[in-house]
């Protein structure tokens, strides 16, 4: 079986900048080159105090949501970002397994948000210890694997569950992005 | 094409205020969900905003819970008029029918990403007519194809006769273009060399009930919701008709249903129904029939039939007999019926049968199905046992885990317990398949089984296994249209091995630019035994396409021409044309026109697919999805048919559609309903009436009540059952994959969720052969039966299984396929599932090509393999796809 190349998003060059027009708002990038946003990411490996720069400079706050010491494996716990407007409920947990994106000695620890990407259900309350996973969602029953980047079991919907990036400093934790629209929004910073 | 690696956006561009809206349904599974498509153009700049005045939904964002929220994977970028144009897909939230709450699954859910973007991974799409020369698929125009089709195809006719032109087609893929294919096919080539996608030989899928006298899509979704007691054979609906799920059954279930899973794996629809008071009927591959019977049986013993329903509504021995040997001959009912197994004098003489078959004694169809007795005692309670002098109100669905299995005698038993236990006729009492497809079938023509040769001596004709058939050499020419064929069908790796000899094995191969020459080529490759191939798909097929194909047809699709096609409760919708067709790809009702014409065949000068649905219209009459009479009002108002359809939105109309005599149109919510009155003075003007709409379909309108032998199908279990290391092998649909997964691996965010074909095990059967989730595992068999020769044989019992061995029509070949191993709990002990039709990796290549030897289907489900480890996939030390976790988190 053939393997695909990865397709890397297309970003504006100084071509598209012209004189006096240096500032692009996100939705002009958009439209003027027929793309859907793709900002690329990178993950933030444990341990190093400086952070990988993301590729694409956005304004994500960098919040302190808890300590390393103080987590308890399987014990969620809750935290608002990139904000505390709505659907910003999200989770800290310590699943206790390697995990993609996870921070921590053991990459562990992890973080997303709490809302289903079908129809927005809230899935606070359903994480389980023994499938490392959050649902099934009340509303349709998706269910998502918290060490693969939120991707889902089983379900409906329609994107992988946004997941918090972390970062450690020493013993704290602080979100720094999120990867994946949240439910509701249209824009993760713009609501 | 996608990689693995999805990269999830953030944010997503909104359509504006006065963006166009145009309405559809789903073009995936049986339920058609119905969605806005929101169109804008990209030039511009003028996107909607978050708030209420400044996007087309009229919402302000953050929308709630339920709202039109757009996900990254809703939106697109097509071209309309040539223009490039925003799309964004959504379930539509004023839909009052079938996805109610604006509910959808992620298949529809993420349609947005079907529609062809050259800068996506749909860039591979059909774009031009090819032709193979000199070994490779070059592009050629239209005509020159054509032209080259029509005359080979003609040739091949009049040289080897009319079942050496085969056409294996879909069922489904709208109205106006199975009306073409099947005109086309049965009317003018009038060939018996036909069939569809997902079977051998055109014959019923559900003998049992068409025999009984069911309708397959008679019940309504509300019926569905309304049972107090609903048994589900052979499909968890969550997984693959989502919303008929979530929208209806779990509704039902919430306000008290109890819900009985008749399935070997515990998906998230059996766990929910487990969870709030259902069964779980954790059967062996194979079995269905003993545990149906035995519930039967518990229920007959008891005195729990529903002897009122029973005495009106089953025919005794003068009903079943009713119309044999007169009026239609050589009808499946007679075929079927002159085995003199199935038919009965009534119930009496059915329980008279049933109670002297040991094997359904509820101890001895436990054992053999590996589930606790107490489970069959309890669902023959559940759906039968008088509460209060009442019966509780039962409901049966079916699909293909069960029908797949055991084709003709699990059908015929299910009939016969539907039947005692009053379901099939009242609303929240029926029975029907909960679907698989949309139903966008439209017969053109009929089957000449006549020309089959395929007759058992002393019996009726059968119709034709067009893949023995072909085995065999008998086809020389076959037009392929909108199907993978070789892995649809048991036996794959044979097949593909018999493609190749008879295409590009031979040889006469065209190596010539001269356009006779190339015809001539082709003329001599069919006398000489082998076999020229069309295809015509929307994307390159591996292997029928892109290795053994000659010409290519490229076709258009949803979205990209406007059809007409009905759900699984039969509502009527039109899909609208909302963007251009890639290149030249054509609609496949243009295709076959074309074709045609050159053929020499009159009747397909069409000059739009309104054309074709009006023609099409009158053969609709009397028919489930009957929508004659909306053409009928459509012209008294000076519209078409499809402009008069798409008045009707996303809610559609329940087929069949009748005219009131103010005008009004009206559609009938379910078939077979006896508590239907219809005017007294009978059908007026150009409504049709029969007997499907009061009552049942068989001679007299009373359903006929069935024996379901065992041992028709038992030496063919028996001799399937596992040996030594072997497991069953079974497969199926996974929720996020749909069918072969055409544009599901052209969306990263499956592909990355699916890369590879998976091998569920449980894990006592892994760890006895060290296999943990993630590992690379080869699936394969020595003893893959099919068979040689299209039947042989001189006495009625030659046919089954054990005669044909004994025939030595039976080969055993060998097939192989490779998977991630999937150690689960979900699924039960000795058996595992694969993905049915991943194309690279079909597990159809394990299932036993040998047809059903009643009915003439295949039964799917039933394999045997051997699955050891070869290695490590790379998702299983890596985070970024596939998920090991089970299917059943409640």
């Amino acid at each position: 079986m053939q393997r695909p190349e990865i397709d890397a998003p297309q970003l504006p060059s100084k071509k598209d900048h012209p004189a006096g027009k240096c500032l692009m708002s996100r939705r002009k990038m958009l439209f003027s080159s027929g793309l859907a946003t793709a900002t690329v990411m990178v993950t933030v490996n444990a341990g190093t105090a400086a952070a990988k720069m993301p590729a694409m400079v956005t304004t994500y706050p960098r919040k302190k949501i808890g300590k390393l010491s103080a987590l308890k494996t399987d014990q969620p716990v809750g935290f608002e970002y990139p904000d505390e407007g709505a659907y910003a409920q999200s989770m800290l947990v310590k699943l206790g397994t390697e995990a993609g994106g996870g921070i921590g000695p053991k990459k562990d620890v992890v973080a997303f948000n709490y809302f289903c990407t079908h129809q927005g259900g809230d899935l606070s309350g359903t994480y389980k210890g023994d499938t490392k996973s959050l649902g099934a969602c009340p509303l349709h029953l998706s269910t998502y694997d918290l060490t693969r980047h939120g991707i889902l079991i089983s379900g409906q919907a329609y994107q992988s569950l946004p997941q918090v990036l972390l970062e450690v400093q020493g013993d704290d934790i602080y979100a720094v992005g999120v990867f994946g629209l949240i439910f509701g929004r249209y824009d993760n910073l713009q609501g | 094409m996608a990689t693995p690696y999805y990269i999830p956006e953030t944010n997503v561009p909104l359509p504006p205020k006065g963006a166009e809206v145009i309405t559809t349904a789903c073009d995936y599974c049986i339920v058609a969900c119905g969605y806005k498509v929101y169109r804008w153009p990209v030039a511009g700049g003028h996107d909607g905003g978050p708030k209420a005045d400044q996007n087309a939904f009229g919402a302000d964002f953050p929308v709630e819970t339920l709202g039109p929220w757009v996900a990254p994977n809703q939106h697109n970028i097509v071209l309309h008029e040539g223009e490039p144009n925003h799309v964004v897909i959504i379930p539509d939230k004023e839909t009052e029918f079938v996805n109610t709450d604006g509910d959808s699954s992620l298949r529809g859910g993420c349609i947005a990403q079907k529609c062809y973007n050259p800068q996506k991974p749909t860039r591979d799409r059909l774009k031009s007519p090819m032709m193979r020369i000199y070994g490779i698929l070059q592009p050629v125009p239209w005509e020159f194809a054509l032209d080259v089709a029509a005359e080979v195809g003609n040739y091949v006719r009049t040289a080897h006769g009319s079942n050496a032109y085969g056409v294996k087609t879909y069922s489904y893929q709208y109205i106006e273009n199975t009306y073409a294919i099947t005109k086309y096919a049965l009317r003018h080539v009038n060939t018996a060399n036909f069939t569809f996608h997902d079977t051998p030989s055109d014959v019923s899928s559900t003998p049992g009930f068409r025999d009984a006298g069911f309708d397959n899509f008679g019940p309504a979704y509300e019926d569905w919701m309304n049972a107090e007691t609903l048994l589900i054979c052979g499909t968890d609906p969550y997984e693959t008709k989502t919303i008929l799920w979530t929208q209806w059954i779990m509704k039902g279930i919430q306000s008290g249903q109890k819900c009985i899973m008749m399935n070997p794996r515990r998906t998230a629809g059996v766990a929910y129904a487990e969870k709030n008071g259902g069964l779980w009927l954790d059967i062996n591959l194979g079995t269905d029939l003993l545990v149906v019977n035995a519930i039967a049986r518990v229920i007959a013993e008891n005195g729990w039939q529903d002897a009122e329903w029973i005495k009106n509504w089953v025919n005794n021995k003068w009903g079943s007999s009713s119309g044999f040997g007169q009026g239609t001959r050589n009808t499946p009912w007679q075929w079927r019926t002159t085995w003199g197994k199935f038919q009965t004098n009534g119930y009496e003489d059915w329980k008279k049968w049933l109670l002297g078959q040991d094997e359904f004694k509820p101890e001895y169809a436990a054992k053999i199905a590996g589930i606790d007795v107490k489970k069959i005692y309890t669902a023959a309670e559940w759906m039968a046992k008088p509460k209060g002098g009442k019966h509780p109100k039962t409901s049966i669905m079916i699909e293909k885990g069960f029908y797949w299995s055991n084709n003709t005698g699990n059908t015929q038993a299910i009939s016969a317990l539907a039947i005692i236990v009053g379901a099939g006729g009242r609303p929240g009492q029926v029975v029907g398949r909960a679907g698989g497809h949309q139903r966008g079938g439209q017969r053109g023509g009929k089957y000449p089984r006549n020309k089959s040769p395929m007759k058992v001596p002393g019996r009726r004709r059968r119709a034709l296994d067009t893949d023995t058939w072909t085995m065999s050499g008998h086809t020389r020419f076959a037009h392929v249209i909108g199907t993978t064929w070789i892995q649809s069908m048991c036996g794959s790796q044979q097949l593909a091995q018999r493609f190749e000899e008879l295409t590009v094995g031979n040889p006469h191969q065209v190596r010539s630019y001269d356009k006779q020459d190339i015809i001539d080529t082709l003329k001599r490759r069919a006398d000489s035994g082998g076999m020229v191939v069309i295809n015509q798909d929307i994307y390159l097929v591996d292997p029928i396409g892109n290795r053994y194909a000659d010409i290519i047809f490229p076709a258009a699709t949803w979205g990209e021409e406007t059809f007409m096609r009905a759900n699984g409760e039969r509502r009527l919708r039109l899909y609208n044309k909302f963007y251009d067709a890639p290149g030249e790809a054509k609609p496949d009702w243009w295709i076959i026109a074309e074709l045609a014409k050159r053929m020499g065949f009159d009747g397909f000068d069409w000059k739009n697919s309104n054309d074709v649905a009006e023609e099409s219209a009158r053969f609709s009459r009397g028919s489930r999805k009957d929508f004659n009479m909306i053409k009928v009002a459509a012209h008294r108002e000076g519209k078409t048919l499809h402009q008069k359809l798409g008045e009707f939105g996303t809610n559609g109309i329940q087929g069949p559609v009748f005219m009131e005599d103010d005008g009004t149109l009206v559609g009938t919510k379910r078939l077979h309903d006896t508590t239907r009155k219809l005017p007294e003075t009978g059908p007026a003007a150009g409504n049709v009436f029969n007997k499907k709409l009061t009552h049942f379909n068989s001679q007299t309108g009373r359903c006929n009540i069935q024996k379901s032998p065992w041992s028709l199908f038992s030496d063919y279990w028996e001799w399937m059952q596992p040996k030594g290391n072997e497991l069953w092998c079974t497969s199926g649909r996974t929720n996020e994959r749909w069918q072969s997964g055409f544009d599901d691996r052209r969306r990263p965010y499956v592909v990355q969720r699916w890369p590879d074909n998976y091998v569920e095990m449980h894990p006592d059967d892994a760890k006895a052969r060290g296999i943990e989730s993630g590992d690379t595992l080869m699936v394969y068999s020595d003893r893959v039966p099919s068979l040689k020769e299209t039947i042989l044989g001189v006495e009625g019992s030659d046919y089954s299984f054990s005669g044909q061995m004994k025939a030595g029509n039976v080969e055993l070949t060998r097939a192989a396929v490779t998977g991630v191993a999937m150690v689960t709990r979900h699924i039960k002990k000795g058996i595992i599932f694969m993905d049915f039709l991943h194309t690279s990796q079909p597990a159809n290549a394990l299932e036993g090509r040998i047809v059903d030897w009643i009915s003439g289907n295949y039964n799917y489900k039933m394999g045997v393999a051997e699955v050891k480890k070869i290695g490590v996939s790379p998702y299983k030390n890596t985070f970024r796809s596939m998920s090991f976790a089970p299917r059943d988190i409640t």
